[in-house]
């Protein structure tokens, strides 16, 4: 079998662990695994930038009728040039088994996660253009379970610029399941926090007490 | 001709992307003019690219269709097809009309150019292929335009396609001017899209996914490694795009065996354009150079090439085996001398730098096997750096020397072998240009 993203042929590679756990497999290669770029844990708490502890966005997000709705929240890997080609391949030109190639790190994160997994849903048409949900994929993958809470409405935030997307209002609603208290929010790229902080809105108006973020790359 | 049926003739188009109105197309399929094919075929092959391993070709849960679909990841970049895709293609047949057409080139042909020019147009005219041997520097270009003109008068469509974009761009104005009145379409990725018919298509092999059954005649350029590429799906890719006993004329300075085997018809050239015999390549111990380059030194030998050259200030090609080699080579270059570049397959800038170095305004270039085909600088010197490396086999070395000494003015030139161990594939690539120059002279 090749890499899935430089198509060089891929060593297998035995380890203890893979001997007496279950492993996700890997399906790129290490030289290309190692061209991501980790978040370390320092950074903002609610959104792994770099930098103090709480970042300029999310400031704004506190100070702007959006304080308290996230408890905290991580990003795994940051955006360089080999994560945007790897989102690319993946976002748009529908690569759906690049999914796997986080599966490993998603569950890492998610295996021993107590609170309910809700990922961030797209709207009806976009799904059906787009032919899958990344974000769905990404957990599946991962083999992770969740569970959908909201729904999409209209608006989509990829064309808007900064200003626009900030100003953005009601980006979801529920889609009628009961919420329950403790919540993690899944997304696939985090860019100014609008979504991650509409849909927390949305879900603490509707009774989550403690609402935490997971997204796999910080613009 | 209809302008839907220029677009759609000889093409394999995912129909959401023909750039006509639905009705439209819906017109031409319902007259039968046009057909829509699964993207991907109930045995799970692809029906652009032919690709059908279970590796390349994904089962997953279609959200557009509501089934599990199969998608094609071979040739993903050229947008996604999945068994849920419909591509149009063309059905209703055409009839080749004949008519004299301008040729616009007016170069002469030595007299075994002009040998191989006359026996390609009689393989041509005899629907069988061929195949052109001739060593590098030979002119291949120029012994293709009679047939070509030939082709082009008796209304056929033809193809020439060849591996690498930087060759098919350089083509381009050449064929712009001989086939002044023909629709030239230049084709490589993310190349400009055009939506008329190409009488003339210039594409890279990849690029050639996109048609099927197009081509009355079809050039393989540089098709060293055909039939059994490391990438058999090119070799599907021309099957494919050319109409059923079309002849394809296959063109290499470097043919396989089995290749020379199979197509009965040769022709053979094994003097350069300029009479000139082919520069014969020596050979340079550099023992450990791999370890006295990371260790951060360049052995004395081949400094003192490089030296060399700058004093007689000829420009200069050091080809290695590795990009991370040229990577620990470049900052050791430039200490030498200052306008030393380093371009690999991932430098954006490669071209600007084949073009300075072509002005004058770069000493030499350090470069992966990259530049092994296609370039041609006066006064060239090539040094290659770890020829006994796997990369460099012995169609690599051939084409590596082939860079030297090609101009008319300057037909000598240095190149040179720094080893680490002498192998085979070097004797046999100095033993394959000893005996071009011996048949050449004959």
């Amino acid at each position: 079998m090749n890499c899935c993203l430089c198509d060089q042929q891929l060593r297998f590679v035995p380890s203890w662990r893979g001997i007496f756990l279950y492993e996700v497999p890997e399906i790129a290669c290490r030289a290309c695994k190692n061209e991501f770029a980790k978040i370390s844990l320092t950074g903002c708490k609610f959104c792994s930038k770099e930098g103090g502890l709480i970042c300029e966005d999310c400031r704004y997000w506190e100070e702007h009728g959006y304080c308290e709705v996230i408890e905290s929240g991580k990003s795994l890997y940051g955006y360089n040039e080999a994560m945007k080609d790897w989102f690319h391949q993946y976002k748009f030109l529908k690569d759906v088994l690049l999914a796997q190639v986080f599966a490993k790190e998603l569950r890492e994160a998610l295996a021993h996660e107590r609170a309910m997994v809700v990922p961030i849903p797209l709207n009806k048409e976009k799904l059906h253009e787009r032919s899958f949900s990344q974000v769905d994929q990404l957990l599946l993958s991962a083999d992770i379970p969740f569970q959908h809470l909201l729904e999409k409405c209209g608006e989509t935030l990829g064309t808007k610029n900064r200003q626009e997307r900030m100003a953005t209002q009601q980006l979801f609603r529920l889609n009628g399941e009961a919420v329950p208290k403790q919540l993690l929010l899944v997304d696939d790229l985090y860019t100014t926090g609008t979504t991650m902080r509409q849909a927390a809105k949305t879900l603490k108006e509707a009774g989550a007490v403690s609402i935490r973020t997971l997204t796999l790359i910080r613009a | 001709m209809q302008a839907i049926e220029a677009f759609l003739r000889g093409r394999i188009w995912i129909k959401q992307f023909v750039p006509f109105p639905e009705e439209q197309i819906q017109e031409v399929i319902d007259k039968g003019d046009a057909t829509i094919v699964s993207g991907i075929s109930a045995n799970g092959e692809c029906a652009r690219c032919l690709e059908n391993s279970k590796e390349y070709v994904i089962p997953f849960e279609c959200a557009t269709c509501g089934k599990v679909c199969r998608y094609c990841r071979k040739c993903i970049r050229m947008g996604r097809i999945s068994s849920c895709t419909q591509l149009v293609l063309w059905r209703a047949p055409s009839i080749p009309h004949a008519r004299p057409r301008d040729f616009g080139w007016q170069g002469h042909l030595t007299p075994q150019q002009e040998n191989a020019s006359k026996a390609i147009s009689e393989s041509i005219r005899k629907n069988e292929h061929h195949l052109l041997y001739a060593v590098c520097g030979a002119g291949k270009t120029e012994i293709l335009f009679l047939p070509i003109h030939e082709a082009l008068q008796n209304g056929l469509r033809i193809c020439v396609a060849a591996p690498r974009t930087d060759v098919i761009l350089e083509l381009s104005p050449r064929f712009q001017q001989a086939f002044p009145d023909a629709a030239i379409h230049t084709l490589y990725g993310n190349s400009p899209e055009q939506t008329d018919y190409g009488e003339i298509v210039l594409a890279t092999t990849h690029q050639l996914y996109r048609f099927q059954e197009a081509f009355d005649l079809l050039f393989v350029d540089e098709a060293d490694a055909f039939p059994y590429s490391l990438d058999q799906s090119l070799e599907r890719a021309v099957k494919k795009a050319v109409k059923p006993f079309a002849p394809i004329v296959y063109i290499s300075a470097t043919p396989s065996k089995t290749l020379q085997k199979q197509i009965i018809t040769h022709s053979k050239i094994f003097r350069r354009y300029h009479g000139a015999p082919l520069p014969v390549p020596t050979y340079q111990a550099l023992w450990n150079y791999e370890r006295h380059i990371r260790k951060g030194k360049i052995p004395a030998a081949l400094k003192n090439w490089i030296e060399n050259r700058l004093k007689r200030k000829q420009p200069f090609l050091l080809f290695f085996p590795t990009i991370e080699l040229i990577n620990q080579a470049a900052p050791l270059l430039k200490e030498i001398e200052q306008t030393i570049e380093a371009v690999h397959s991932e430098d954006a800038e490669r071209k600007e730098k084949v073009m300075q170095l072509r002005a004058g305004k770069l000493a030499g270039l350090a470069t992966s096997t990259i530049l092994e085909r296609g370039i041609t600088i006066p006064h060239l010197q090539v040094a290659v750096i770890g020829s006994c490396h796997r990369v460099f086999d012995r169609a690599a070395l051939i084409q590596i020397a082939g860079r030297v000494g090609r101009s008319g003015k300057d037909p000598t030139g240095e190149i040179v072998f720094f080893h680490n161990g002498i192998t085979g594939q070097m004797d046999a690539a100095r033993a394959d240009i000893l005996f071009y120059n011996k048949e050449g002279e004959s």
